[in-house]
């Protein structure tokens, strides 16, 4: 079944929509990073213009962080005050990014750069999971009873000035810290139409310290709203949000959430991060090999003025 | 007679429209303007298309619209469709540290968005005995682009040449619309076949009748081409109202979402 796209302005089968979000949500509720940077990819492989893929796969973040705040807001596992300040570098660098992304396709190079980016990190998030998953895996079959690490370091993060006390994270740090990070997931999310969770969340723990339990919730207050940020900027300036395209994703997610968490409860974490390490490597490859392959024709289309 | 050939056209026709018609209901028209039947200038030739406008609706993908008519013989029938025209850029792809990315782009101004050819005879053979000044084949009709900014001609003709092959791979420059048949010496018909990817505008749809190389006859039909329905309204809204569309996009996202949470709890 077919539905025209009224903004990508073409038509698109509604299962293959479906199913994307479905992948994306699966995703979702197995590692509880939004599924956005397999999703973006996969829009644009389907033929999607990577504007448009990334502009209403940001739409499609707010629905995805919205229902996963709900739950954590609920149990309290959101440091409000470290979601603000994170939030005020978001904003900056998600309004910054846009901007960008506005220049970047007037002067035709936002299609490569989305490239690039996604294929630099995808493959080093890939082969991080896979090295973690792996060495994780045979020093487990080694020894059963493996020693847990430190919980952080202490280093840069309590040397840096304008320091904030930050209760629920039980964190007293620097808030240049939080706000730099902010602003870069920011731009991240802006040129990749991804929340940015699975940069923000190892980020929040390893870089800031802090503790897991509210890392999940808080980073997804602060993707809620860059998303936000974001979906109005791109239809404001670029006009390349398309809700229809939007909601057949979060439809989709709705279904492949649950399925997700499910899969997550039975199977063991290193062989879930096992997969999902292949599965990013794998589309990183692919977008790789259609930036390095002859293009079958060198000659494409920008937009379309209407005569001055 | 000719009353009874016309009614074996409208005859033929009808059952073709309706062949042609999907189930669905046309939507109600939006503001484009009507296709109005055009009164030929001479009763030498007698033209109508299956379809008044081309309606882009959430099911759009794509459609093929006959033309038909009547002509009196002897002569041959050519039919040209042209869309609207505007700036299109063409850019090139280069290999730059192994990478291939856009290193070149050119505009033309006046390209149409949609530009079909077809005649009951082969093309090349009419349009050389002399209607070639009135009627352009795709080929004569791109070298008249107007070209943005200098550029040496080599250069020039390559991304005139990339300009065509990106509009035939999408569809709006169809090498062979199938030729323009002929029934009975003077029935004729054409299929005239549109992409899901079309753009928006008043496309115009003329038909000629020529003798021995000579236009005798010239009808020209409007041919609106629109979104409508509820795609119309959500890409009128998003061009209008940017700010308030995103808005819109950010409320149902929140709405969605929300629910979502809700239904996922329960399960």
């Amino acid at each position: 079944m077919e539905i025209y796209l009224p903004i990508a302005e073409q038509s698109m089968n509604v299962f293959v929509l479906l199913g994307l979000g479905a992948a994306a949500g699966l995703l979702a509720g197995m590692f509880g990073v939004g599924g956005g940077f397999l999703a973006t990819p996969l829009l644009i492989f389907v033929g999607i213009p990577p504007a448009v893929a990334v502009a209403s796969q940001a739409n499609q973040v707010i629905a995805n962080s919205v229902s996963s705040l709900q739950i954590h807001w609920r149990r309290g596992n959101v440091d409000l005050r470290m979601g603000l300040v994170l939030l005020m570098g978001g904003m900056v660098g998600s309004s910054a990014g846009v901007s960008l992304f506005t220049y970047l396709k007037r002067i035709g190079q936002i299609d490569f750069v989305i490239a690039v980016l996604y294929v630099v990190m995808l493959s080093t998030i890939g082969l991080l999971m896979l090295t973690e998953s792996l060495s994780t895996y045979l020093k487990r079959r080694r020894n059963p009873e493996s020693p847990r690490g430190k919980l952080h370091t202490h280093y840069l993060v309590h040397r840096l000035p304008l320091k904030l006390r930050f209760y629920k994270s039980k964190l007293y740090i620097s808030a240049l810290l939080p706000v730099g990070l902010g602003f870069l997931i920011g731009i991240l999310s802006a040129i990749l139409g991804v929340g940015g969770g699975f940069v923000l969340v190892p980020a929040m723990i390893y870089l800031l310290g802090m503790p897991t339990a509210v890392v999940i919730g808080t980073s997804n207050f602060q993707i809620l709203f860059v998303a936000a940020n974001v979906t109005f900027l791109q239809a404001t300036t670029n006009g390349t949000v398309d809700v229809v395209l939007a909601l057949l994703l979060i439809l989709g997610g709705v279904v492949g959430a649950p399925i997700g968490s499910r899969l997550a409860a039975k199977l063991p974490g290193v062989v879930l991060r096992g997969l999902m390490s292949v599965l990013i490597l794998a589309v990183a490859a692919e977008l790789l090999f259609e930036l390095l392959r002859t293009p079958p024709s060198p000659f494409s289309l920008g937009a379309r003025e209407v005569s001055p | 007679m000719r009353r009874l050939l016309m009614a074996l056209v409208k005859s033929i026709v009808w059952a073709n429209g309706a062949y042609a018609q999907s189930p669905r209901v046309e939507p109600p028209s939006t503001g484009l303007p009507p296709s109005v039947p055009t009164e030929s200038t001479t009763p030498d030739l007698v033209v109508d298309l299956s379809r008044a406008r081309v309606s882009i609706t959430s099911a759009f993908q794509g459609e093929s619209i006959l033309m038909f008519g009547m002509f009196d013989p002897p002569g041959e029938v050519v039919v040209v469709v042209v869309g609207p025209e505007a700036r299109e850029t063409v850019m090139r792809k280069q290999r730059f540290l192994g990478l291939w990315l856009n290193t070149g782009r050119q505009s033309f101004d006046d390209v149409p968005a949609y530009y079909a050819i077809a005649a009951s005879q082969p093309l090349q053979r009419l349009l050389a005995r002399g209607a070639g000044g009135e009627i352009l084949s795709l080929e004569d009709r791109m070298s008249t682009v107007k070209p943005v900014g200098p550029r040496d001609a080599a250069e020039l003709a390559q991304f005139r040449g990339g300009l065509v092959e990106v509009k035939r791979r999408e569809g709006l420059y169809p090498a062979a619309i199938g030729q323009v048949t002929v029934q009975a010496g003077r029935l004729f018909r054409v299929d005239l076949p549109f992409p899901s990817r079309l753009p928006e505008g008043v496309y115009e749809v003329k038909a000629y009748l020529l003798r021995d190389g000579k236009i005798v006859a010239a009808v020209s039909r409007p041919l609106p081409v629109g979104k409508v329905g509820f795609s119309a309204q959500l890409a009128g809204w998003a061009s209008r109202d940017g700010p308030l569309y995103g808005l819109g996009a950010i409320a149902m996202a929140l709405f969605a979402g929300w629910l979502g949470g809700a239904v996922m709890r329960r399960l």
